[in-house]
């Protein structure tokens, strides 16, 4: 396996993890997983930081114009599961959904 | 029609234009993401070019012998003939006997077989100003020079891939135009669909499978939208380029026609490269020795790599000159590099000049359409996004009925009843004839005579077959039921599937696991492990369609998995 498969498979990680915390920051998904009420905006932002870093990890592996379409598909990709995930087993979303995210808990 | 406001308008348009153009949305979404992988779909089809693919072998020990060989095509040369040639001239000169004006053979990092193609010149045409080519093309196993039996088809690159932009249906090119109003209608269902759809950001991640079929299908279809929104939209977008000087401005063949002559011939005077032939007889100075410069100074260049292109043109002329393009495959833009030599000498006339910001976006857009580059991780990402695009079109269509299906049962209309018979069609019946036209493949005899067109015709009838079956089975969705043909097409998909798998293995001893684990040959791994996915989908969505049960699962697109 060469650097760059591991770049992809660092973005792809990073990504499906981005698109669960951003999931997780609306309340009724919040609510599929753990009770109470999430966090949103601290969500949203280390969501978003997410994708920005899965996006470093493609231009890493890949020349810059196939890097973009490789980061809106994964993008696509993790999005589609994640929704189904959360259609068919959201308990399993639950290890991301750490106790500093749900609303009222300290920084 | 009086809207109370726009988004009810809007909400009209995406109906009404999402279920005419749907149709025809969905073969081309389809069939575009077999596209994808037409090579491997070829190797699967032609057992006889399962071996890896090959750089462009040398033309002077070989491409330059079959070029010599290669006679113009039958058809076209009893099709074009009589309208080149100037019957004041005397007879026609016989087919065998044109002689060759252009010479091109073309490959990429997935073609273990070399196409290659002839432009025969009419030694006394009528109109002189025109090229009045005759064609002539094939195959061959770059290993050995020898030709591809010309009964067997490509199913992926010369039927499925031609199906997605042009439904093969050739006449007057109307399935080009079909599909191009088509492709842009997909983009005013994509703006109007963004607009009636309240919660794009809220609901972005939603499918709650417990709620009713319409909910549920509903959740279903702008997920599949919305996520792949960007996919969507620049497939749309970028089809129409390619095709845009076509569809929109074919005026340089009209209108324009001495203007677009006038423009050829001054380019050819900027560039230096000859636009006509002399007249005066010259040999052909070694093209390998040309590669091997072109590979030099695009080396010098920082960007070593293989020829994917190389043109003769105006053949045994003094004026000849040699184009060697280089294979993209190590980026989107589809660019190539050109490097010119003049044939009778091998000095370089030309070197394709950097090109401009516009020229650059263009590329990129038809680029990244086209996919010559080599990212097994990408393409299969493109197929994912085209089968979320076939979910998004197939859970409209289910939407459709849904919603309406037990108003129209109450008054007696049958409008239901048949959309949904074309959506069956449309959704199962497509990957019925993909899937029947590969087993058929396996089971026809090799040395079949026209073996390719038989494939076609079963192609055709598999699909009339599936829209009949639709048909006669519709009655239940005018009471206001489900079309039991749903789940008797998915396990049918399932049936063939299993049967190509097993069909491929029995006629070319090419079973999984010779394929995947002890002989590895992944092209056709991959088309059986996809056929294989097909029949577990079909059977899982068969297996919800279950008459007792009334909850509509929509994996039967989901079927549409190769």
């Amino acid at each position: 396996m060469n650097n760059n498969t591991l770049w992809l498979i660092l973005a792809i990680i990073l990504m499906f993890i981005a698109m669960s915390w951003l999931a997780l920051s609306l309340p009724s998904h919040w609510k599929q997983v753990r009770s109470g009420k999430p966090a949103s905006t601290r969500l949203r932002m280390i969501g978003w930081s997410a994708i920005f870093l899965s996006a470093l990890c493609c231009f890493k592996a890949d020349h810059a114009s196939m890097a973009v379409l490789v980061w809106l598909m994964i993008g696509a990709a993790a999005a589609a599961s994640i929704g189904m995930i959360l259609s068919a087993c959201p308990h399993r979303l639950k290890w991301l959904s750490l106790g500093s995210f749900a609303e009222g808990s300290k920084r | 029609m009086k809207f109370a406001n726009t988004r009810q308008a809007m909400a009209w348009l995406h109906t009404w234009l999402g279920l005419i153009f749907g149709f025809v949305l969905m073969i081309c979404f389809f069939f575009g993401a077999l596209s994808v992988f037409d090579r491997e779909i070829d190797r699967w089809a032609i057992p006889d070019t399962r071996f890896d693919p090959q750089p462009m072998p040398s033309f002077d020990t070989m491409l330059l012998d079959v070029f010599e060989r290669t006679e113009p095509d039958v058809a076209e040369y009893n099709r074009l003939m009589p309208i080149y040639h100037d019957p004041d001239a005397g007879d026609m000169t016989p087919r065998t006997e044109l002689p060759a004006d252009e010479y091109w053979a073309y490959t990429t990092h997935r073609d273990p077989v070399l196409l290659m193609g002839i432009g025969f010149r009419v030694p006394t045409p009528l109109n002189t100003e025109e090229h009045n080519h005759i064609h002539g093309r094939v195959t061959i196993d770059p290993r050995s020079g020898e030709e591809l039996p010309s009964n067997s088809l490509k199913i992926g690159s010369d039927w499925f891939y031609p199906l997605h932009y042009s439904l093969n249906l050739n006449w007057n090119f109307i399935g080009f135009y079909i599909v191009g109003i088509a492709a842009f209608f997909m983009l005013v269902a994509l703006v109007s669909g963004v607009w009636i759809h309240r919660k794009i950001f809220r609901e972005f991640f939603t499918f709650r499978r417990e709620k009713k079929t319409q909910r549920a299908t509903l959740d279903l279809h702008n997920m599949s939208g919305v996520v792949a929104l960007p996919f969507h939209f620049f497939f749309a977008l970028t089809g129409l380029i390619i095709f845009a000087a076509f569809y929109y401005l074919p005026v340089t063949n009209t209108m324009l026609k001495p203007l677009h002559n006038m423009h050829e011939t001054i380019e050819a005077d900027t560039t230096g490269l000859p636009h006509d032939r002399s007249g005066i007889a010259a040999s052909m100075a070694s093209v390998d020795d040309m590669v091997s410069e072109a590979k030099r100074r695009w080396a010098a260049r920082d960007m070593a790599g293989e020829v994917g292109f190389l043109m003769v043109h105006h053949v045994g002329d003094a004026n000849s000159y040699v184009s060697i393009y280089r294979a993209g495959s190590d980026r989107v833009s589809l660019v190539g590099e050109g490097i010119h030599f003049k044939a009778s000498n091998g000095e370089v006339l030309r070197e394709d000049p950097p090109h401009s910001t516009a020229e650059s976006i263009a590329e990129f857009l038809t680029g990244l359409h086209l996919q010559h580059f080599e990212h097994w991780f990408l393409r299969w990402l493109y197929v994912l996004g085209g089968l979320l695009g076939c979910v998004c079109i197939a859970t409209g269509f289910i939407f459709f009925t849904e919603k309406r299906k037990q108003q129209h049962a109450k008054n007696n209309s049958q409008g239901s009843r048949i959309v949904d018979a074309f959506a069956i069609t449309t959704v199962t019946g497509i990957v019925i004839a993909a899937v029947t036209m590969l087993l058929a493949n396996r089971l026809l005899p090799a040395d079949m005579l026209n073996k390719g067109d038989w494939e076609k015709w079963i192609f055709c009838i598999a699909l009339a077959f599936s829209f009949l079956h639709a048909t006669l089975r519709s009655e239940p969705v005018a009471r206001g039921e489900k079309n039991p043909a749903w789940r008797e097409q998915c396990l049918l998909i399932a049936g063939l599937s299993i049967t190509a798998v097993t069909a491929n293995w029995l006629t070319t001893g090419d079973h999984l696991i010779k394929t995947i684990f002890t002989n590895p040959y992944w092209a056709v791994a991959g088309v059986d492990l996809s056929l294989l996915a097909v029949a577990a989908t079909s059977w899982k969505a068969a297996s919800h369609l279950q008459p007792e049960t009334n909850k509509k699962e929509d994996s039967s697109s989901k079927a549409a998995y190769e």
